[in-house]
């Protein structure tokens, strides 16, 4: 242990460097498990918000029956359980409690877990998200698809959700970079991403400022380039799309309408 | 037999009785205007024609069926009826062809190709062929009223209701859409039209209705309507809309 670290140099930039060559591979397995992680987590979880914001805007209607009345009140109920339990308890806390409580039922591995734990924390922050998306949007999109026969799961799916999900873009990307940051407390359940590695290289060489100046650069390595990925997606959703026109003749019908339109 | 009958609707909103007994008939192929101060019910009357809005009693018979019994397909009988919004209400996220092939794909189950066809043709006919591709979000007022009207008719509507269709447009670009409007009367197709438009109303309407404060106070043809209106309230409102 002595002789590892006296061969470090001393002051932080070097130390830092070095432990970051000799340990690279180390780093980036736990920089990869941690991707590997927030993704997932990130994608999934915008699934089970998704889920849980439609089960949350589903609407009572004078036609409804007692007993379909009670299922949406109670699925209502649970929702809301779920959304607040999760979002008002520390994700460290709810990785030890379900790693080990659900351990004796599902052999699962830490970063199986990881991803189970991650992925229903983050659906309680994206059902949220998904819901103030799902408010901004007109309501005059929801009766116009109704008004044309639509389903109000059609409805949902086609018209609603895609917009809501577009308005809400900024805010689901930015819980891929939180993710990529709150992976880290995963390390209390042994799952060996980025603070866990670092942690481990800490251990071995004995000089945790160092180590954790690398970790540091890593993280904000990761995050920096996410966030900029996710922008250039944004400025791509907002671009417009098909321009112009399926025929260049005129319509017959309404002569008055000649040439007075200019395309944008 | 008549196409839509209206037997003492009612409708309120918490305490708010909006609509008082509604008794109204319309016939197939009539175009029928209805005009009215605001906060009259016009609205909501047919709001409740499609079932958007549930009404708190009273019939309401189209084509035979009377469309408030419990088990009435509601999503089937609105792909018959078209409805033309105000604030035009096209699904943002789409462009001009995509808002009129969706109901078809969706729901008629018409084939895409087919739906394809079905929109271009009526998007021809209010002139926004050109528009097919364009996202709607550029498109002006008057044209994106055009666009909605083309999604209303790809349904192929037997009745197509519009709460003031060019209240929302700008002046110069009211008459495009009333021009498209017409031309729809003139084909037969049973259209029942809020209104602010008196002039229009008058071309175009075969009955004009004038609701006050929830009740339809008069109704008769736009000649006698427009020349001799009967109800004191009816001539207050036409002296004042139209000095
Ligand atoms: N969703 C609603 N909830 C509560 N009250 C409503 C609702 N919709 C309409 N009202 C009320 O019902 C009455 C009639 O409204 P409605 O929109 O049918 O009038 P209108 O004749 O269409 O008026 P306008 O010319 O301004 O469009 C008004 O007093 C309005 O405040
Ligand atoms: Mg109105």
């Amino acid at each position: 242990m002595f002789l590892t670290g006296s061969k470090i140099p001393a002051d932080l930039l070097g130390g830092s460097w070095y432990i970051y060559q000799r340990y690279a591979p180390l780093f980036w397995a736990g920089a990869r498990t941690t991707l590997l992680i927030s993704l997932s987590a990130t994608v999934i979880g915008l699934i089970i918000g998704l889920i849980v914001a439609s089960i949350r805007n589903v609407k009572f209607t004078p036609k409804d029956s007692f007993f379909s009345k009670f299922i949406k009140k109670f699925m209502h109920l649970i929702a809301t359980i779920y959304i607040e339990v999760f979002r008002g308890t520390p994700m460290m806390v709810q990785a030890v409690f379900l790693y080990h409580g659900l351990r004796q039922y599902v052999m699962w591995s830490p970063i199986q877990a990881g991803i189970f734990i991650v992925s229903i924390n983050t659906g309680a922050y994206m059902a949220e998200i998904i819901r103030a998306g799902i408010q901004s949007i007109d309501d005059g999109q929801y009766e116009a698809a109704r008004s044309i026969g639509m389903t109000n799961t059609q409805a949902m799916i086609r018209i609603i959700l895609p917009q809501a999900i577009r308005n809400a873009f900024p805010a689901i990307g930015n819980e891929f970079v939180v993710n990529i940051k709150d992976t880290s407390v995963l390390n209390v359940i042994s799952v060996t991403e980025l603070f866990f590695q670092s942690n481990s290289v800490a251990g071995i060489v004995f000089r945790y400022r160092d180590t954790f100046l690398v970790t540091a650069v890593i993280y904000l390595f990761l995050t920096f380039t996410t966030t900029q990925i996710l922008r250039a997606i944004e400025r791509k959703l907002d671009s417009p799309r098909g321009f112009g026109g399926a025929s260049q003749s005129m319509p017959g019908n309404f002569p008055f309408l000649k040439r007075k339109e200019q395309k944008v | 037999m008549s196409l839509i009958k209206i037997n003492n609707l009612n409708k309120s909103f918490g305490s708010n009785l909006v609509l008082k007994d509604i008794n109204l008939t319309v016939e197939e192929k009539q175009v029928v205007c209805l005009i009215g101060s605001s906060g009259s019910g016009k609205s909501t009357l047919l709001r409740c024609i499609n079932l958007l809005e549930t009404p708190n009693g009273g019939e309401i018979i189209v084509d035979g069926q009377n469309i408030m019994t419990a088990n009435f397909d509601i999503n089937k009988f609105r792909s018959h009826v078209g409805m033309i919004f105000q604030s035009f209400n096209l699904f943002s996220h789409m462009n001009s062809i995509q808002n009129c092939m969706i109901g078809q794909t969706e729901v008629l189950k018409r084939s895409k190709s087919e739906a394809k066809a079905i929109a271009l043709k009526y998007l021809e006919k209010v002139g926004m062929l050109d528009f097919a591709n364009q996202s709607v979000k550029s498109l002006s007022g008057g044209q994106k009223q055009r666009v909605a009207i083309a999604r209303a008719l790809c349904m192929e509507p037997r009745i197509l209701l519009l709460d003031e269709p060019t209240s929302a447009l700008d002046p110069e670009m009211v008459g495009e859409v009333l021009e498209v409007i017409k031309q729809l009367a003139k084909e037969g197709l049973t259209m029942l039209i809020v209104t602010h438009e008196m002039s229009f109303a008058k071309d175009v309407a075969d009955l004009i209705i004038f609701m006050d404060q929830g009740v339809v106070c008069e109704q008769g043809s736009a000649k006698e309507m427009f020349s001799n209106p009967k109800h004191p309230r009816t001539k207050e409102f036409l002296a004042r809309i139209l000095r």
